[in-house]
């Protein structure tokens, strides 16, 4: 495996987030197609409950089943509930009682409202995966502000239970995603004021939650400057294109020097969502080198 | 839209440029001579960078520099500062207040229990539009997961306040040495299910949620009281919802789903804006590849999105060379949206 964006990011728990609309789960979808391709065993995990990466990866929603996509890359869509409700099953010692738990509506009022419950539920799945099964798992996170909630929610958890079974998880969790070994962040933006704003924002909140730099910055979506020199009166669609241009270089290099840790760009192809739009920025991660701002 | 609803309320998916559009209608607003707040739920403050308004502006209402007429002010919402507010006013006394606010459980999650932040939305929005200080508000929603969840947020409080989570709370479920009475009484098999328990969920987090659900006790009724009116409020026919979407084919399943959610909850919506269209290409070119690509996208999507939306009225804004991050440039778009908002009809 040649030294570049995939190979500092083959192994553990590689946690994709990003301003709303940014490009998240394509740039996740393309992280797991390059990981593969490099000989990775890769999960690409959703926790959205509408699924969505199917859409990138050519293949129909599963409604939670895994799916084999290419050799060394498993789909899954996440039902934290699901796995919630599966955990009872196998650890409360009498099936009767697991079963009429389960059923009661105080127990679905718990687990809607407990806090940090499916944070903590997923994450621990995240875990098992990687013990073993999978060398690398891929979360395409929730937005910004939910991301955040994901990545703090050991901490919370292990500081307002006081023992027991979900302090010791919570704590193990900890653990985990502040061990840089073992958990990387990316950050997707696109080089547009608002989301680089946002993402500036999300990075220092990061690392005030778990300690830990993002790993990497994805710049998203640049527009190849492929103009010719201005002329006078020239069609407004182009007078329009070019302030955009000018405009995103402006913030590519806000972003590139304010960065203090590793970026890759992405370029905006003319294609439709889809597998082959992930396809193509797949073969782009893998030669990326690893840019130090 | 032939006349401006008392409260307008802009939702739609992350990242589709709801927080410039919410302040854009804040400023036409105001112009047009209305007393006008703007509230952003947004936890990324966006639109106090956009409206110039300090962090204050999560305490009270504060007044945007530079507005025409100085008749907008801007507000943000933060769940943490809103809640603390709810209780101090629904607790019966000081006692009941400080047990809330001192409880480790509400401490720690008060920000990020599930569905507060929707709630605490609409509990603020209430507030103001009852205080009458405001001819109009527009409302910028929270980016919830799903976009829409906020809408539920009052009836899951009621439902959850009706359920038996909180009677059952009441009882006495621990003995003076911190044991279940419950599982105490049932002797040998009360001990297994208390080990069962204690190895799911811990029986000291138990304890907590059930003291926690217990000092909450006396501010349900206020609680239940304000949710149901505001259900009603987001009904009402003075209440608008303009549905904000991304251009392109891509985006139109989402766009028919909030639509479709938003009329079975009774909401009005009032028409759905298509945001950032690239601009159709009238020649032959030669254009870049890309702008040819997206010009040709985003007309298709606005053609399909018509034909499916049907009735409900359907407008477009361009794409603006500068995004506006400032009050500066939100005149701009004040101006492409009163244009389509026109279009509604």
């Amino acid at each position: 495996m040649s030294k570049g964006v995939i190979a500092a990011l083959a192994n553990g728990l590689v946690f994709v987030t990003g301003k709303g609309g940014v490009g998240k789960s394509a740039v996740a979808a393309a992280l797991s197609l390059a990981l593969a391709e490099a000989g990775r065993r890769t999960l690409l995990l959703g926790i959205d409950p509408r699924e969505n990466l199917h859409e990138w990866l050519g293949v129909a929603p599963s409604g939670g089943e895994r799916l084999a996509i290419v050799p060394g890359l498993v789909l899954e869509s996440l039902r934290p509930r699901l796995l919630i409700d599966r955990e009872v099953e196998t650890r409360l010692p009498i099936r009767l009682l697991a079963r009429q738990l389960l059923a009661h509506p105080l127990y679905h009022q718990f687990v809607d409202g407990a806090p940090g419950l499916e944070e903590l539920v997923v994450l621990a799945y995240v875990e098992r995966c990687l013990h073993g099964e999978f060398d690398v798992v891929v979360l395409d996170g929730a937005a910004s502000g939910h991301a955040l909630g994901q990545l703090l929610a050991p901490a919370l958890v292990a500081e307002a239970v006081r023992g027991g079974p979900f302090a010791r998880l919570a704590a193990r969790l900890r653990g985990l995603v502040s061990d840089p070994r073992r958990c990387r962040t990316v950050l997707v933006t696109t080089a547009e004021e608002m989301p680089a704003a946002e993402t500036f924002e999300l990075a220092e909140e990061l690392t005030a939650a778990i300690g830990v730099p993002a790993a990497l910055l994805v710049i998203n979506q640049l527009a190849p400057d492929d103009l010719p020199v201005a002329r006078a009166g020239e069609a407004a669609p182009l007078v329009l294109w070019r302030r955009r241009l000018a405009r995103q270089q402006r913030e590519r290099e806000r972003l590139r020097s304010g960065w203090s840790g590793a970026v890759t760009e992405l370029p905006w192809l003319p294609l439709p969502r889809g597998a082959a739009l992930a396809h193509a920025l797949a073969e782009w991660l893998a030669a990326a080198p690893e840019a130090p701002a | 839209m032939k006349r401006w609803p008392r409260l307008l309320v802009f939702v739609g998916a992350g990242g589709v440029g709801k927080t410039t559009l919410a302040a854009a209608a804040g400023w036409l607003s105001a112009r047009d001579g209305a007393r006008t707040l703007v509230m952003t739920f947004d936890p990324s403050h966006r639109l106090r960078q956009t409206l110039g308004v300090g962090a204050e502006a999560a305490l009270s209402e504060i007044p945007v520099a530079g507005a025409p007429g100085g008749r907008l002010r801007a507000s943000l919402l933060d769940a943490r500062t809103t809640f603390d507010r709810l209780v101090e006013r629904y607790a019966p006394d000081a006692v009941a207040r400080d047990r809330i606010l001192g409880n480790r459980f509400y401490r720690t999650f008060s920000g990020s229990l599930a569905g507060v932040l929707e709630y605490m939305a609409v509990e603020r929005l209430f507030e103001v539009r009852a205080a009458e200080r405001y001819d109009r508000i527009v409302l910028d929603t929270p980016p919830t997961r799903e976009a829409l969840d906020f809408l539920g947020a009052p009836r899951r409080i009621v439902e959850f306040l009706d359920s038996g989570i909180v009677r059952l709370a009441f009882r006495s479920w621990f003995d003076d040495s911190g044991r279940p009475r419950l599982t105490r009484r049932l002797g040998p098999l009360g001990r297994r299910v208390e080990a069962g328990l204690d190895e799911i969920v811990g029986v000291d987090l138990l304890r907590d949620m059930v003291e926690f659900f217990r000092a909450f006790g006396p501010l349900y009724e206020g609680f239940r009281a304000r949710a149901a009116e505001v259900e009603r409020l987001l009904r009402e026919p003075e209440t608008g919802f303009l549905l904000v979407a991304g251009p392109g084919e891509e985006r139109i399943p989402e766009t028919l789903y909030f639509a479709r959610r938003l009329r079975e909850h009774g909401c009005h919506l009032a028409g759905v804006l298509v945001n950032r269209l690239h601009p159709p290409l009238e020649s032959a070119g030669p254009w870049p590849p890309l702008l040819a690509f997206l010009s040709r996208r985003d007309g298709e999507g606005l053609r399909l999105l018509a034909e499916r939306l049907g009735e409900i009225p359907l407008g477009g804004l361009p794409l603006l060379g500068d995004e506006p991050a400032h009050l500066a440039g939100i005149e701009r778009v004040a101006g492409e949206l009163e244009t389509a908002l026109a279009d509604l009809g």
